[in-house]
């Protein structure tokens, strides 16, 4: 735990120490194996039965072809690239326009004396309390009133703002020194002016974390396009990857790669801003 | 002196115009919260009384507790809830205690490798839950291909139908809700352990303990807001399983891995009888929040801020 307190290890420390070793490389493996799994048998080629091999005798790319290509079954206008740039778009525009929201409303509540802010911050922690299946019904019957079934604004639009990120831009701009506003009031800067000029620029950090948080979890979103959309040129990865489930049990390869193909890009993601990721999360659980 | 009641006046109009603006910044967010969240939340209420579905031109009709007493009445509730409670108690435990395990084994900073095992573990949180969860239905098939068929056959067992078998198949479902999350409960209880001052630490050592004896006198009762954290948001999530069921097994064999929000899913968007999957909602916010408020007592850990 503390390595200052390192005495001399005795026999049975070592020991443990070595076993807890074991241990953690035998979980990590636990951890890899269905990864290096998929890789696996997305190089080898579907006529090769596969069995105990972790490197495929013989390795073929057609897979990622054909994984690529697969969609069309469908529909002759979509391959994978369709899926991705869908999924793009929509987590693109549900990250850039909640982070503007959001921290707008987080700088009204943390600076601003306004009538009620007592109240809207309340409605605002509220909002979190709220499990999204609670209002999966009712929700799915406005966006069909505003006619937005089956739309990028159906997908898009009901996530623009989240109690999550106002309570969290909150948090920081009440952290901000007085002092730095105080300069642009004397000079009447208008509230807007100063939280475009002076106040977001400060929260870089808060934007950078809760860009990876919304970005991932608009990503990985399922639910909810699940029950809007059905147009496929308009799904979003995650679902378009559950039409792979209908591929013939003997096209493993072809599973194998699509999946790859739809992960490698986050877990690349992930290893270059590890940190960042790990500091969102812990971020993310704080609130609750 | 005329000219202080223009000044008045004009700062009166500058602060009306501040407030404004100031209403005007807020707005956006919370005519999102209006119309997406407070307005589903209350319609989900009104919902549960009214014989509703979308697919019959009728306007909703009141029915009273109707909705419910469908939903209590239904054995596939009773069947759904517990799977659900078995999903619960396959993944919660587990998590948190190899969570815990993972975090303490990683809290050493001389520890050779730690980053690329803190790497490793949370690589799953990262990954869409869709993509895993078909990858686990291959390593879980019943084929003599399948990666679980093939390590038992390393000792000669026979390969079994993990997903097509009724008994393995929640249990397969837990598997990979373990491996996907265990990373995040790592990730927590590792934050939680930096808070632990080293003072203590080294008071503990200095009083003779022996490692086990600091975790157990120094470590998990300082965790214990960590931990009732993460109890808490796991259980709660738990309840709210859906993906994993969806992709591997679709609720089956038969109805043996049909969750709540499964069978929610099922009635509300497949059968579109809107009043009882509103009903079902309800039922289990309202169960849930109860949940969470008798955690919070039997903790006594009401410092913690929600």
């Amino acid at each position: 735990m503390t390595p200052k307190l390192k005495k001399k290890r005795t026999c049975r420390e070592i020991v443990l120490a070595g076993l807890k070793y074991i241990l953690l490389v035998a979980g990590a493996i636990v951890m890899v194996a269905p990864v290096l799994w998929m890789l696996s048998t997305s190089l080898t080629p579907d006529s090769v039965i596969i069995s105990y091999q972790l490197i495929p005798s013989k390795i073929t790319f057609e897979n990622y072809v054909r994984a690529w290509d697969f969609p069309r079954v469908f529909s002759d206008s979509v391959t994978l690239g369709t899926f991705f740039f869908n999924s793009v778009l929509v987590s693109a525009l549900i990250t850039g326009p909640a982070l503007i929201i959001d921290s707008l409303a987080g700088y009204v509540l943390a600076r601003r004396d306004i009538p009620g802010k007592n109240l809207l911050f309340y409605l605002a922690l509220a909002t979190m309390m709220i499990p999204f299946y609670v209002i999966a019904v009712p929700l799915f019957l406005v966006v069909r009133k505003l006619r937005w079934l089956d739309t990028f604004q159906g997908m898009i639009v009901p996530f623009l703002s989240s109690g999550f990120g106002v309570f969290m831009f909150k948090q920081f701009f009440q952290s901000v020194p007085k002092e730095l506003e105080d300069a642009a009031l004397v000079d009447g800067c208008s509230p807007w002016r100063i939280y475009w000029s002076i106040m977001l620029p400060l929260a870089k950090p808060v934007v950078g974390t809760m860009t990876i948080f919304k970005a991932m979890w608009s990503w990985n979103q399922f639910f909810w396009p699940l029950l809007i959309i059905n147009n496929i040129k308009l799904k979003t990865l995650p679902l378009a990857l559950t039409m792979f489930r209908g591929l013939n049990v003997t096209e493993w390869g072809t599973l194998c790669a699509g999946m790859t193909i739809a992960t490698i890009p986050i877990v690349v993601v992930y290893l270059l801003m590890q940190d960042s990721f790990q500091k969102g999360i812990v971020m993310g659980a704080v609130k609750g | 002196m005329k000219s202080r009641p223009v000044a008045e006046k004009k700062r009166v109009l500058y602060r009306l115009g501040e407030v404004l603006e100031s209403y005007t910044m807020l707005a956006p967010a919370y005519v999102i919260f209006l119309v997406f969240i407070f307005v589903p939340v209350v319609w989900a209420f009104y919902l549960s009384f009214f014989d509703y579905s979308i697919l019959s031109m009728r306007t909703p009709e009141f029915s009273g507790i109707d909705n419910f007493r469908r939903v209590f009445s239904d054995p596939v509730f009773w069947t759904a809830l517990k799977n659900t409670v078995r999903y619960s108690l396959g993944t919660v435990p587990t998590r948190l205690v190899l969570g815990l395990l993972l975090a303490l084994a990683l809290d050493q900073a001389n520890l050779w490798g730690r980053k690329i095992f803190r790497t490793i573990y949370f690589l799953p949180v990262v990954t869409s839950m869709v993509a895993a969860a078909i990858v686990w239905s291959l390593v879980f098939s019943a084929s003599n291909n399948g990666l679980a068929n093939q390590f038992l056959s390393l000792f000669d067992v026979a390969p079994k139908g993990w997903l097509s078998d009724s008994n393995l198949a929640m249990f397969s479902v837990c598997v990979l809700s373990v491996w996907k999350d265990l990373g995040y409960v790592m990730t927590i209880f590792t934050a939680g352990l930096q808070g632990i001052p080293l003072e203590l630490y080294e008071a503990g050592a200095i009083d003779g303990a022996t490692v086990w004896q600091r975790i157990r006198f120094i470590t998990i009762p300082l965790l214990r807001p960590t931990t009732f954290f993460i109890l808490v948001t796991e259980i709660i999530s738990s309840f709210q399983v859906f993906t994993q069921t969806y992709v591997m097994t679709s609720g089956g064999p038969g109805y043996s891995t049909t969750t709540l929000i499964n069978l929610l899913h099922n009635k509300g968007f497949v059968q579109f009888d809107m009043g009882y999957a509103s009903a079902l909602a309800v039922a289990l916010f309202i169960s849930l929040l109860f949940l969470s408020w008798v955690l919070r007592k039997v903790f006594k850990a009401d410092e913690i801020v929600y």
